[in-house]
């Protein structure tokens, strides 16, 4: 069992090398690294088809828009029909883009899947997070599958006694989308109530020290996967940071010429 | 046990009042309560009488949180539970609200019921020693690190039950513990709780369902309009005791033996073996036009190990009131979802519109205005008179005072009225229900469905239920669930005298003799009067 600190510092590290990487390759190989958690999840062959269909809905859709209003110069037409031209660089920004979006996504659903929401808490304490804040993360994440569920029953609901707005008009569509957040939005708000009374009668005070039953121990394969990713991200960010310089004409080190050739090819 | 000193331990209320912001009037005023060291006194009355507000006083809640007026002196265990400090409340006092789900606050059995015991700042040693004691206590006999999230509804009220009394609380107030439980869950945590106050907790309870609570409480409180109006010791409280004539004043369900025994004048033992006047011969429906039809409705939920329903064939006619019965988990709300339509169940045949009503109704309110809710439908099914579909819905379910109030804003059988005559006024032919008696009490439970009998004649009405004397009193046919599977099915009063084994359900004495007299589900005065 990873320690949820060991959990934080990788979803961290997995940002800053998101941020850091452009290459599309470089940003599918982090993607998968964060998908990979997921594995160990045991989850249905359902909300595997369902992921995909989003991570290549998001992709494709990404892809496309960039492909096609893509500005900046140099540029290369991939296909032209009509007036409507789709080129290569914006195809290939778009995907970086999107990989990049599906990669963070990705680590944060295998954090939120993998670690209990107390587990979590807990780790934002140690963090130094103030401890209120800590609690609304993590009881945040917690429910939103539950919302998620509820907008689902809300829509129902609405289904049952009506035809699809959208046949009416689309302004009326759009209001009854606003409309239906409306019992999702009361419902929560009854639930952070009892949520709040029952923290209250069970003394919860974000100020006063609590005795915690089960402290969080970070062991050896903390540490070796902490280092690890830390020196990765350390590393690529270094490279990266090296070749900007080098790009923007501030700096140039002669030695680094093959870090250059890679950093262009890979990263 | 009210006026004089207060017990030494327990809970005391002398004078207790509170107004809430913006409201002309006091919530609660001038409440002198009681609950001595193991004792359980139940606390009762009609929706809305104030009786959570005055628990949420004994518990302090609102006088460090509310922002309305307060009056009068709370003390438990000698100590006013609105000063102490929250390290130290916890070793005085637990609250259980209502809705157990929405009180869960960690991710496993063991953490839960330790979240007390860690802000009293025990050591995980300490903790540690005290849990299996405190699952056990209620009845957990679980594994410690299983997700709370889990749990069955009676599971998870007797866990909240259990973290609230963690870290050595000896008094406890719930709110409704079994409202949303099946007969034998119910049962369970009663005497769960009867255990605790032998122990020597002070149990506060806050309760519709009487029948249930009856047997296990020492003291029966009735409040109504704020105020305390009666109370008695239950013991004391036999055939012709003043409080029955309270509780029926006010619309309560009197324990259906004791209501008998009253109302023939002799004990409750002579009572169970009376024998009402037979029923006179009712000719049996014709059976109308098929208006849905199921053959093998299977469905497994995303993940789960086993379908919730399994196989299950009906076929629903019109005049027909359907109870799909059966214990919590049992798969009543997923049968419920395939009949709707809202799941996909590629076994159903309907012939008829049909609209559903969610077990939590709040999620079918969506309109600013009661008046825009129940209009909604009408509108957009494009009904040929929608004003008077709309002013029927609101007439049959008594809501029509109710058309410029915020739907989100009314209490909670409001809310649910108005869910079900929204759905009313869209003037379907197949109603379905998914628990609709939940925080009902007994009166608003009785005329909802004496106005849903009237306005669905012409269809059918399905609903979902724990409630063994709600299904005998207005279905003509039951389907028990248990794991999914039908176990049983058929004319009420028959079915539900032959349960198999295991299934959850109680029909109690009184609705033994109604059955046997031909009349199922008649009240004790009904029973008497010879009506049918």
């Amino acid at each position: 069992m990873i320690d949820p600190r060991t959990r934080l510092l990788l979803l961290a590290c997995a940002g800053l090398l998101a941020v850091a990487l452009e290459r599309p390759l470089a940003l599918l190989v982090l993607a998968l690294a964060c998908a990979s958690p997921l594995l160990l999840l045991g989850l249905s062959a359902t909300w595997w088809r369902r992921g995909l269909l989003t991570v290549l809905a998001v992709v494709w859709s990404t892809v496309l828009s960039q492909a096609l209003f893509y500005a900046e110069q140099p540029r290369v037409p991939l296909f032209t029909l009509g007036p409507l031209t789709l080129w290569r660089e914006g195809a290939v920004w778009g995907l970086a883009q999107s990989l990049r979006f599906v990669g963070l996504s990705l680590a944060g659903v295998a954090l939120a899947a993998s670690t209990p929401p107390d587990r979590l808490h807990l780790a934002l304490v140690r963090l130094r997070l103030p401890f209120g804040l800590a609690l609304m993360a993590s009881t945040a994440l917690r429910f939103l599958p539950e919302v998620g569920r509820e907008l689902l029953v809300v829509r129902r609901a609405r289904a049952a006694r009506g035809r699809p707005a959208w046949r009416r008009s689309p302004w009326a569509w759009v209001a009854l989308e606003v409309a239906l957040l409306r019992p999702v939005v009361a419902r929560a708000w009854r639930r952070a109530h009892a949520l709040a009374e029952s923290l209250d009668a069970r003394g919860f005070d974000p100020l006063a020290p609590r005795g915690v039953r089960r402290p969080l121990r970070a062991g050896g394969l903390d540490l070796a996967l902490g280092l690890s990713a830390v020196a990765l991200t350390l590393a690529v960010v270094g490279a990266r940071l090296l070749y900007l310089l080098y790009t923007a004409d501030l700096l140039y080190l002669p030695r680094a010429r093959t870090l250059y050739a890679f950093v262009r090819a890979w990263l | 046990m009210t006026g004089g000193a207060p017990p030494p331990g327990g809970i005391s209320l002398r004078g207790v009042g509170y107004r809430y912001p913006s409201a002309p009037a006091l919530a609660v005023a001038e409440v002198d309560l009681d609950v001595s060291p193991g004792e359980v006194v139940l606390l009762t009355g009609p929706t809305g009488c104030g009786k959570s507000t005055a628990l949420r006083l004994a518990a302090g809640l609102l006088q460090r949180h509310g922002a309305g007026e307060v009056r009068g002196q709370v003390r438990v265990g000698g100590e006013d539970p609105a000063t102490t400090p929250p390290g130290q409340r916890v070793r005085l006092l637990g609250l259980v609200g209502q809705e157990p789900g929405d009180q869960l606050v960690a991710g496993t059995l063991a953490d839960e019921v330790a979240f007390a015991m860690e802000s009293a700042g025990m050591s995980p040693r300490e903790i540690e020693a005290r849990l299996p004691a405190l699952l056990s206590a209620v009845g957990l006999d679980l594994p410690p690190d299983r997700d709370p999230r889990t749990l069955s509804g009676g599971q998870t009220q007797r866990l909240v039950t259990a973290a609230a009394l963690s870290a050595g609380a000896r008094a406890l107030v719930l709110d409704e513990p079994v409202a949303q439980l099946d007969p034998l869950g119910a049962r369970a945590l009663l005497q769960a709780l009867r255990a605790l106050a032998d122990d020597g907790v002070a149990v506060l309870l806050v309760e519709h369902r009487l029948e249930a609570c009856w047997p296990l409480v020492d003291r029966v409180v009735v409040m109504a309009g704020g105020r305390v109006v009666d109370q008695a010791a239950r013991a004391a409280v036999g055939p012709g005791h003043p409080l029955l004539g309270t509780l029926r004043r006010l619309g309560l369900r009197v324990p259906a033996t004791l209501d008998l025994a009253d109302r023939l004048g002799r004990p409750v033992e002579e009572a169970e073996r009376w024998t009402p006047p037979p029923a006179p011969a009712v000719a049996p429906l014709a059976p109308g036009e098929v208006l849905l039809e199921g053959r093998a409705l299977t469905f497994r939920h995303p993940g789960a190990a086993a379908p919730a329903v399994r196989a299950v064939d009906l076929a629903l006619r019109v005049g027909e009131r359907l109870a799909l019965l059966g214990g919590n988990g049992a798969g009543k709300s997923t049968l419920l979802a395939l009949l709707s339509g809202e799941l996909p169940a590629p076994g159903l045949r309907a012939t008829a519109d049909r609209v559903a009503v969610p077990q939590d109704p709040d999620l079918a309110l969506f309109c600013e205005t009661v008046a825009e809710e129940l209009a909604h439908g009408p509108r957009e099914r494009g009904a040929r008179d929608p004003a008077a579909a709309v002013d029927r819905a609101a007439r049959a379910l008594s809501v029509a005072d109710l058309r410029d109030r915020a739907p989100q804003a009314l209490s909670r059988g409001q809310r649910l009225r108005v869910a079900v005559a929204a759905a009313l006024a869209c003037q379907p032919r197949l109603l379905l229900l998914d628990e609709p008696t939940s925080g009902q009490d007994h009166d608003q439970v009785e005329a909802m469905f004496v106005a849903l009998r009237q306005a669905m004649a012409d269809g059918a009405l399905v609903f979902a239920t724990h409630d063994v004397d709600l299904a005998l009193r207005h279905a003509t046919a039951v389907l028990v669930l248990d794991g999914g599977r039908v176990v049983a099915r058929g004319a009420p009063g028959p079915t539900l005298l032959s349960l198999p084994a295991g299934v959850p359900l109680e029909v109690g004495s009184l609705a033994r003799l109604a059955i046997a007299a031909g009349r199922p589900g008649a009240s004790a005065a009904e029973l008497l009067a010879g009506a049918p």
